[in-house]
């Protein structure tokens, strides 16, 4: 009797290869993981050192640290720049969302004459390096008052997120069976109850999924932080960049810690709309 | 008085005319057919009578209020859709109670009143499901609990049996005619299928490229169609047509077949006839006999011979395609009949001048 393989189970094989490919993509991020827990000296050594004693110093240096001048320990900003990276980008991809969401939804159901275009011309927005349009935005947020704010970076972020999230959430309700909406309509159901009653239940998947690749493009933002945040208003990844260097030399341990920490909140988020994640990037591209 | 009239719809997808004056009245109570093929315009009436289509022209009458520019909330009708339209993110029983929620129907109700349909419908096992999880049969059955828990006035099916394997469709025919009787709710039915629009319409319009051919009763229809499209959407297998010319001899006519001569002194047209006249000749696969003396027979008004091309059969009865003279005609023959011929035999067929369906070979309208 031939042994029938089961469909949807690899064998070893497959299993051994995945492993190892996904081994050399988490490498990297391993290996920052591992630096967080060295000492200075362990992290320099050549060779690298697989295992070596684990200290939480460099942890607790994110948060503390003694100045070069002085031995005293004195609190950083840390906590400060951690509360406005989740703040910031939490609350801009959140504004884009709901804002994108609506547009998408007219532009899907409610085509304008040259639909295609006012699409595309949202999208160009997004075409060029930001590099490009960086020192005007820098110029008007001097002007206006905005840099170094909340509401500037907020006001940038939102409108950064805007395009992304109007074009993949209009891919969403395109795909919906607009019979579904004639039947609620029919049914009694207002415009407004036909959108939040029965259109956005259906996407949530894909929602969720808009909302994950918006924090993450969101959080790892470093070129407009830099130039528009300000003390009060800065963001991890640009204070991350304040730590390095220096008159001692990069202090590789604490870059880690904070890259450690870094990691965490995105990966809560991620991993909390995981399943709905899935359903929302293959969205479509299953027969239903 | 649930009576529908429509009048002289019209309504435009860019330079295609999708519904190009269409006129019918659906009399209280009744089963009425939409049928046609597809794209033929069917969806987009039944769409205009709900409203969800903005019309061009026309005008929707309904329970003798003018209803062309109300909201399509509060019409007092019930669609059910071709895809069913469910909503997926709902249990089966949210699903039935949605169009009472939204009617403010009070909460104990709404659960004797979905109870109700769900038993109706024998639905009542997959109350806690989503409709994801159901058979293609119960999805079906769902959308029609829908549509009728509010007990609408008038019940519009866009081809409701299109998605369903051949098993169910027969089942189903006969549970719209059972429903139909048990509710005595008016139904407006759209379909691409004779059978459903024969069996089921007391009445069926017919409707090509957004305009009605032909209002009437099933027998009506196909006991005497009006036009040769009719003709070939009723009935299976599709009926025969053979083109031939008038020749006139004084008061005498006579149409000119490829295979042969039909005398037509006995027959009343509709208009005269001079030479050179082309006709239609339609004359039904049941119509067609065998003739086993095809050289001297008597009832018939005129015999053929011609050869076995192909045969199709369908287990009771079998289809065959006879080649005569370069013409295939399609004839019905019971099993046992036919299983006394062969491919390639000669055959010898008759027909009566009383099923003959004459036609104008250019306009397509009736003759006879």
């Amino acid at each position: 009797m031939a042994k029938q393989r089961e469909i949807g189970k690899a064998g070893w094989g497959h299993t051994a290869v995945a492993g190892i490919v996904g081994f050399i993509y988490f490498f990297p991020v391993f290996w920052i993981i591992l630096t967080a827990f060295k000492t200075r000296t362990d992290a320099l050594e050549i060779p690298p050192k697989l295992f070596f004693t684990p200290t939480l110093d460099n942890f607790r240096a994110v948060f503390f640290r003694s100045s070069i001048t002085s031995d005293e320990t004195a609190a950083t900003n840390f906590i400060l720049y951690f509360f406005n990276s989740i703040f910031i980008a939490g609350t801009a991809v959140l504004l884009a969302m709901l804002i994108g969401t609506l547009a998408a939804y007219a532009f899907s159901r409610h085509p304008l004459k040259g639909n295609d275009t006012y699409l595309f011309i949202i999208l160009t927005t997004r075409m060029m390096p930001p590099i490009v349009v960086i020192i005007p935005i820098f110029l008007m947020f001097r002007l206006t008052g905005l840099a170094g704010s909340y509401w500037g970076i907020l006001l940038l972020y939102t409108a950064f997120n805007i395009p992304f999230s109007i074009w993949l959430v209009k891919s969403f309700f395109d795909e919906l069976n607009p019979e579904i909406e004639d039947a609620a309509r029919m049914d009694g159901s207002t415009d407004w109850r036909v959108f939040f009653g029965i259109c956005l239940p259906q996407i949530y998947a894909g929602l969720a999924a808009t909302f994950v690749f918006g924090m993450i493009l969101t959080w790892n933002e470093f070129l407009f932080a830099l130039l528009l945040t300000g003390v009060e208003t800065r963001t991890v990844p640009v204070a991350m960049a304040r730590t390095l260097g220096g008159s001692v030399g990069v202090d590789y341990g604490l870059l880690a810690a904070i890259v450690t920490l870094f990691l965490i909140p995105i990966c809560i988020v991620t991993f909390l709309l995981q399943n709905q994640l899935l359903r929302g990037v293959t969205f479509g591209t299953v027969k239903k | 008085m649930a009576q529908l009239i429509l009048d002289e719809l019209r309504r435009n997808f860019g330079t295609v005319k999708a519904l190009d004056g269409v006129s019918f009245s659906v009399e209280d109570g009744e089963f009425f057919c939409l049928l046609g093929a597809s794209s033929a315009g069917k969806t987009t009436t039944l769409r205009a009578i709900a409203g969800l289509e903005k019309l061009a022209g026309g005008s929707v009458t309904f329970n003798g209020q003018d209803m062309t520019h109300s909201p399509v909330q509060g019409r007092g009708m019930s669609m059910i859709f071709q895809t069913f339209a469910l909503y997926p993110h709902m249990s089966i029983y949210a699903n039935l109670a949605y169009p009472l929620i939204r009617d403010r129907v009070s909460r104990s109700d709404i659960r004797r009143r979905v109870n109700e349909v769900a038993e109706l419908l024998r639905v009542t096992h997959t109350l806690k499901r989503k409709p994801s999880t159901l058979s293609g049969g119960e999805q079906q059955r769902v959308a029609i609990g829908r549509a009728i828990v509010r007990r609408p006035q008038l019940l519009l099916l866009d081809e409701p049996l299109t998605n369903l394997d051949a098993k169910l469709r027969n089942d189903m025919r006969a549970e719209f005619k059972r429903l139909h009787r048990e509710l005595g709710m008016t139904m407006l039915y759209a379909s691409p299928d004779q059978l459903e629009a024969l069996t089921m319409g007391a009445r069926i319009a017919m409707i090509d490229n957004g305009k009605i051919v032909e209002t009437g009763t099933p027998q009506g229809m196909y006991g005497a169609p009006s036009h040769t499209f009719v003709a070939s959407m009723l009935g299976s297998p599709v009926i025969n047509l053979v083109k031939g010319r008038v020749n006139q001899s004084g008061s005498h006519h006579t149409l000119e077949l490829p295979f042969g001569t039909l005398d037509l002194s006995g027959v009343s047209l509709r208009t005269e006839l001079s030479s050179g006249d082309s006709l239609t000749l339609g004359i039904r696969p049941q119509d067609l006999h065998v003739d086993a003396a095809v050289e001297g027979s008597g009832s018939a008004d005129l015999s053929i011979s011609g050869r076995i091309h192909l045969t199709e059969p369908l287990g009771d009865v079998t289809i065959l395609d006879i080649d005569v003279r370069g013409s295939l005609l399609k004839m019905v023959l019971p099993e046992e009949q036919a299983a006394t011929y062969s491919l390639g035999q000669d055959i010898g067929l008759s027909f009566s001048l009383t099923d003959a369906h004459l036609f104008d070979a250019d306009s397509g309208a009736r003759m006879n």
